[in-house]
């Protein structure tokens, strides 16, 4: 066990022919990242599994003196790992990548200003006009939302729907879903902003996903809305019902106000 | 009953060739989905209803698909003691004099295309007779001359829906071989020795394959076959399914045993109901004698097989997309590794392989590695089924040994262009391949050469096209083809095809520029590089090799427009 707390053992890699330890297992992109070695990345998202649809990590993969194009968010760390982030090949598909993603999303600002920091100003590739788009033109279908309300939340509200070019995330038949918990996990993960949400007195409307509409709880004391009923008794199931019982209906800020004024009152006046 | 003992399949065997040569004549009406199309289930309906009003003496059945897809419906006529002949584009009118000629032992004389006096089915040998002195022999007819029949041993001459039949000439002997006389590691070890490669495109040793999965952590485990062709113009596999469903089965079960897995999945398309069928029933046959199920041959083994249909993806022809169908998720591919006999299935080791390769099986079993692999060439051994289409005189199903050039299949099986025009090109496996040109007809199809040559053998389409096809439309079709069906999981094949496609059409409408015949090249490079699977990895092939090989196509429309 290192010093550090951490179970693995430190590893030699080489990243473009400089020398790094690192820990073995982890996986490569977060490795670089924390070395502050920059490689431009879309869909991977720490509590998921790689999902590998981005492509924008693509990284060389150095074995026998071959290289692999492969992306940064699937190779573990091993030793003696070998890596090229910058060859003229990586630069060359990620840029086309990145004009194939100012067309795909062409109101994005996050892409516009990423892609202008590896030098693609514009694309050459028609750009995608949606008409009244629910993500405004921004969504590059990354699939981080879909993920973590499925795999994460556990309540698969929205989904992909049609195939290929034709692919859009929505909720099943672009009508409000009863499933949606509001928690707005998808808005918080969305890398380019896409997801619009409002709260609108004691309703909190969900507008990217055809409008759902979900109750916000409203705080006993302070009578102000707070957060999602149902996001609520999500989190209060989990807890021991004897701690929350006098402090469920509260919102954050009554919450910390009702709690101090208890401490406070315990303590013995000398 | 049960086949338990050898004396057991003895008697079936028996049984079953007494159906194949009856005593009394047998007409055999061909009725794959290529036989239907033309009218053989009508046919088959007519003739069988005037044999039930006459109360006539013949034995009439269905039969699967020999291969001559121009000729079909194809009738079988076999009267005892005398050869085999086959009749050509039979039609449902002809049904009344085909039945009293051959009560006279004779065939109607217009529709013969050849006679069959005795046939090596492999497992078994079947000896029809002489007779019929003026029609050819089956060897003499150029487009079966040129093949070698080892798959489609039994297609058109047996009766798919009767177990007995397969029995009959030889079927399931190979498996009770393996069951009761091999051990596991000898069966993978004779797969290994075959040479035997993956014939769903890649051609992966599928020896190796089976030892991986074995060799994988983990009792439950899953052999599943690939059924899910796709590709346009490609239907071996849908016609080696209904010509000869047990064959399928019969190398499940020899692969099921040599893993030790219990349990087997047919994954087939949707749009395959008759394969579907014709499988269903071979498996409620098999499991009536106990050649699926507990106990298989009284050794104490047990397995099932079961078959999950898709919902029309061809991505979910690739492995991970395959299996999170099979899971009931939407089929979209997933990150490699883990491999599939890794974790495939549900999660457990799964060996995948296409029913090409299984239908391999048996005959390896039966006649040996060694036989096996004097077929073919070195390192692409046995034979392959492609099915030559597109603008070419004679279109079909035919078996080559692997290593056979594009030349002799194309000329000498296929006798060249339709209505005599001159061939410019044929396009190999599918979306994925590429146009090969008529100047390298003389390709050995095998794996490595076709890669060569930037295509691939895929899972064995032979589209020709002719001197009136466009190579460029050619392009916009398949490109259109697979941005339809990619899942639009990753961004370069998701956009890149759709943007490729939108390239295509403006040059094609007469309003491309030199840019955007470079700006095409570096997209289809990057598809091709970037892509999370196999789809969207080869999808570009088709643009790349016709743009390296009729780069004046695309000139000429670009041209036309200064």
């Amino acid at each position: 066990m290192s010093l550090f707390g951490s179970m693995n053992r430190m590893v030699t890699i080489t990243i473009n022919k400089n020398q790094y330890l690192a820990e073995e297992g982890e996986i490569f992109l977060l490795t670089a990242m924390r070395l502050n070695i920059d490689i431009p990345h879309l869909c991977y998202e720490k509590a998921l599994e790689p999902y590998g649809a981005c492509r924008l990590c693509m990284v060389d993969l150095v074995t026998c003196g071959k290289t692999t194009m492969t992306p940064a968010c699937t190779i573990k760390v091993h030793n003696g790992l070998e890596i090229l982030t910058d060859t003229p090949q990586i630069i060359k598909h990620r840029n086309l990548l990145f004009e194939l993603y100012l067309a795909e999303a062409p109101k994005s600002e996050v892409i516009r200003e990423m892609a202008a920091k590896y030098g693609v100003k514009k694309t050459r590739f028609l750009k995608k006009i949606v008409h009244e788009d629910p993500l405004l033109g921004k969504c590059i279908l990354c699939g981080l939302c879909v993920r973590v309300c499925t795999e994460i939340m556990g309540t698969c509200a929205i989904n992909f729907i049609n195939r290929g070019p034709y692919t859009v995330i929505n909720t099943p038949f672009f009508e409000q879903n009863p499933d949606c918990a509001g928690c707005a996990a998808c808005a918080q993960v969305c890398p380019t902003k896409a997801i619009v949400f409002e709260d609108r007195d004691a309703e909190r409307v969900m507008q990217s996903w055809s409008g759902t509409t979900v109750p916000l709880a409203t705080c006993s004391s302070c009578k102000k809305s707070f957060a999602p009923e149902k996001l609520m008794h999500k989190v209060l199931d989990k807890l021991d019902p004897a701690i929350i019982e006098e402090i469920k209906s509260l919102c954050p800020e009554c919450r910390r106000q009702h709690i101090t004024r208890k401490v406070i009152r315990k303590v013995p006046k000398s | 009953m049960r086949i338990q003992t050898s004396e057991d399949l003895d008697s079936i065997r028996k049984r079953g060739l007494q159906k194949i040569q009856p005593g009394r004549p047998r007409i055999g009406v061909g009725t794959s989905s290529c036989g239907i199309a033309v009218g053989g289930i009508a046919l088959y309906n007519r003739m069988h209803k005037i044999i039930q009003m006459k109360n006539l003496d013949i034995s009439l059945v269905k039969t699967g698909c020999i291969g001559f897809c121009k000729e079909e419906p194809i009738v079988s006529v076999n009267i005892p003691g005398k050869a085999l002949v086959l009749l050509r584009k039979v039609q449902e009118d002809d049904a009344e004099r085909i039945i009293s000629l051959a009560l006279e032992g004779d065939v109607p004389s217009d529709l013969v295309l050849c006679k069959i006096s005795d046939w090596d089915h492999i497992t078994g040998n079947l000896v029809y007779g002489n007779g019929f002195d003026t029609i050819p022999e089956y060897g003499e007819i150029p487009f079966f001359a040129h093949q070698k029949k080892v798959i489609l041993r039994d297609s058109g001459l047996i009766n798919p829906e009767d177990i007995d039949e397969y029995i009959g000439i030889g079927g399931y002997s190979a498996a009770y071989q393996a069951l009761t006389s091999m051990e596991p590691d000898t069966i993978i070890d004779e797969v290994k020795k075959s040479g035997l490669r993956g014939r769903g495109g890649a051609g992966f040793p599928a020896g190796l394959k089976w030892e991986i999965t074995k060799k994988a952590p983990g009792e439950e485990k899953y052999i599943v076959c690939n059924a899910d062709e796709g590709d346009p113009g490609a239907y071996m596999n849908r016609n080696e399914m209904e010509s000869d469903p047990h064959m399928l089965l019969e190398g499940m079960l020899i692969g099921a045993f040599a893993m030790g897995v219990h349990e087997g999945l047919i994954y087939i398309r949707a749009e395959y109901p008759l394969a579907i069928e014709r499988l269903m029933l071979a498996l409620d046959q098999a499991r009536t004698y106990g050649l699926l199920g507990k106990n298989i041959f009284n050794t104490g083994f047990d397995c099932d097989i079961r078959i999950a249909t898709g919902a029309g993806a061809f991505v979910c022809g690739e492995s991970t997309a395959l299996a999170a169908s099979i899971e009931g998720k939407t089929g979209r591919p997933r990150l490699r590794p883990p491999r599939l006999t890794e974790k495939g299935v549900f999660g457990k080791p799964t060996d995948l392989n296409n029913v090409e390769t299984w239908c391999n099986v048996p005959v390896i079993i039966a006649k040996g590695a060694l036989w096996y692999s004097s077929i073919g060439a070195k390192g692409n051994t046995g034979t392959k089924v492609f099915s030559l289409v597109g603008k070419v005189d004679n279109i079909g199903m035919v078996e080559v040994p692997l290593g056979t050039s594009l030349h002799s299949i194309i000329y000498d099986i296929g006798n060249g262009g339709a209505q005599g025009k001159e061939v410019k090109a044929v396009q190999t496996g599918g979306p994925s391949g590429g146009c090969i040109p008529v100047r390298l007809f003389d390709t050995p199809v095998d794996f490595e050469s076709l890669n060569q040559v930037g295509t691939m053998m895929g899972s064995g389409g032979l589209v020709v096209m002719d001197e009136d096809t466009n190579m460029v439309d050619i392009a916009r079709y398949f490109i259109n083809f697979a941005s339809g069906e990619s899942c639009g999981k990753c961004v370069p094949c998701r956009e890149g095809l759709k943007h490729m496609l939108l390239i295509l059409n403006r040059i094609i409408a007469g309003k491309g520029t030199r840019e955007d015949l470079d700006l095409l090249r570096e997209l289809a490079d990057t598809v091709q590089k970037t892509s999370l699977c196999g789809l969207g990895q080869t999808a570009p092939n088709p643009v790349l090799t016709t743009m390296q090989y009729f780069k004046e196509e695309y000139d000429a429309l670009i041209s036309s427009e200064a």
